[in-house]
């Protein structure tokens, strides 16, 4: 997780478009409260906010952010008892990521102004074309790693 | 009491969500407090240090570019200290050319050796000084080792010089020791050989005896270093005698040009013409 901290923060985060880029953070939870549970993805989400907050200088705001899309990823967990098919596993992969990206992103577009952007700006860009760029990645990572973890 | 327990249990992520809200809160609200600006400051030359090691990474990457600058400047440079050293030769070789050279060579100029043609028969060498510093025809040149020549031809800033190991040379010289006079002339084949005629088979010239310019040469001072006695061999009248050269004309690159010049006066009562076969 540390290291997945540092690619988003010193690599990922630098390849921004239209104020908007990637997270591959948001993947990461969204995988961990997926597949383990939520009370997991919550404390991924705020460990991994803490940490990204110490590197940014944005502590608070980042654990916030971290801890709720650790927790709405949550409510797409899918328990192992359940024995449920790879393509459930993907459709809630998918949700997981899209839920956890949009409300993570909401967040930041709320409370994180630096540039002084109108709101709808933000809106439009950070969650919207950052929910899109962080969901293609979250394609590839589960194309190239994620998919053989996910079988059934 | 167990089913507040179990329910609890049930949602124990929400309380953990609540938790983490509560800390991220209290953290967002406490941001301002010195502890947090001291971890904060932590983290932030944390970032710095990590974005220096990740600079100091990308460097690496244009290590290359940075090395062929580093080597055309290099190469600039080079040339640089090649053309100072020139420099600097020629300074030295003025400055010994004119410390070596005797006395009264005071007043003579220095010039340097700008073109030569040397072949088995015809030699020549060109000079870079002439009318305009003072080059006339029939002057002697030399070096501080010994006698080169005579200028045979001046243009405004150049002048033609007729050396010693030329075919139409011809000087009069006379040996140290034994005071044997001689005529010294050059014939085709080494460089560094010359030969002095007509020396009687009487004479008591020996080997390593050294020879320099007589009185009765037409355009050259008496006392001019020519070179040493290497070989003697007897003929009928006269001797066959080979003198080593003083000059070494391979690595000639300056040389005296001498004013100094005999009496015309002696000269007309000779009558010796200043010819190239004048001795």
């Amino acid at each position: 997780m540390f290291i997945l901290v540092l690619v988003q923060h010193f690599f990922i985060s630098r390849l921004v478009i239209l104020h908007a880029s990637a997270d591959i953070l948001v993947v990461f939870i969204a995988f961990i409260s997926m597949s383990i549970g939520q009370r997991t993805g919550t404390t991924y989400g705020f460990v991994s906010g803490l940490v990204m907050g110490l590197l940014s200088g944005n502590i608070g705001m980042s654990a916030l952010i971290g801890t709720v899309e650790g927790f709405v990823a949550g409510f797409f967990h899918v328990p192992e008892e359940s024995h449920a098919t790879s393509v459930k596993k993907r459709r809630m992969y998918y949700g997981a990521g899209i839920t956890a990206l949009v409300s993570g992103n909401l967040l930041t577009a709320l409370l994180n102004n630096p540039l002084s952007l109108p709101l709808y700006v933000r809106l439009l860009e950070i969650v919207i074309l950052g929910t899109i760029m962080s969901m293609l990645l979250g394609a590839l990572m589960y194309r190239f790693v994620l998919q053989k973890l996910l079988r059934d | 009491m167990l089913s507040l327990f179990r329910r609890i249990a049930k949602y124990t992520a929400y309380l953990y969500f609540l938790l983490y809200c509560g800390i991220s809160i209290m953290l967002m609200q406490l941001q301002r407090k010195e502890t947090l600006d001291a971890i904060k400051e932590r983290g932030l030359s944390m970032n710095a240090s990590i974005a220096e090691q990740i600079s100091s990474f990308t460097g690496i990457i244009s290590l290359r570019q940075e090395n062929e600058q580093l080597l055309l400047q290099n190469a600039r440079l080079f040339s640089q200290l090649m053309h100072q050293q020139q420099v600097l030769g020629d300074a030295r070789s003025i400055q010994a050319a004119s410390a070596g050279a005797p006395a009264w060579a005071r007043q003579f100029r220095i010039a340097r050796v700008v073109d030569r043609r040397f072949s088995a028969t015809d030699n020549m060498l060109v000079i870079d000084a002439g009318s305009s510093q003072g080059i006339t025809r029939d002057m002697t040149v030399l070096t501080p080792d010994g006698l080169v020549g005579r200028v045979t031809d001046v243009s405004r800033n150049y002048a033609r010089i007729l050396p010693l190991i030329n075919n139409d040379f011809m000087v009069s010289v006379v040996s140290d020791s034994s005071r044997t006079l001689g005529l010294l002339s050059w014939q085709n084949g080494d460089e560094r050989i010359a030969h002095m005629e007509h020396v009687p088979v009487s004479s008591s010239l020996k080997v390593g005896e050294q020879v320099t310019t007589s009185d009765y040469s037409t355009f050259a001072i008496r006392g001019i270093p020519i070179g040493r006695v290497v070989r003697i061999s007897k003929d009928k009248l006269f001797c066959n005698i080979d003198i080593r050269l003083a000059v070494d004309f391979s690595s000639l690159s300056y040389v005296i040009v001498s004013p100094a010049k005999p009496s015309r006066e002696k000269i007309e009562i000779m009558g010796g013409e200043t010819g190239h076969k004048a001795p």
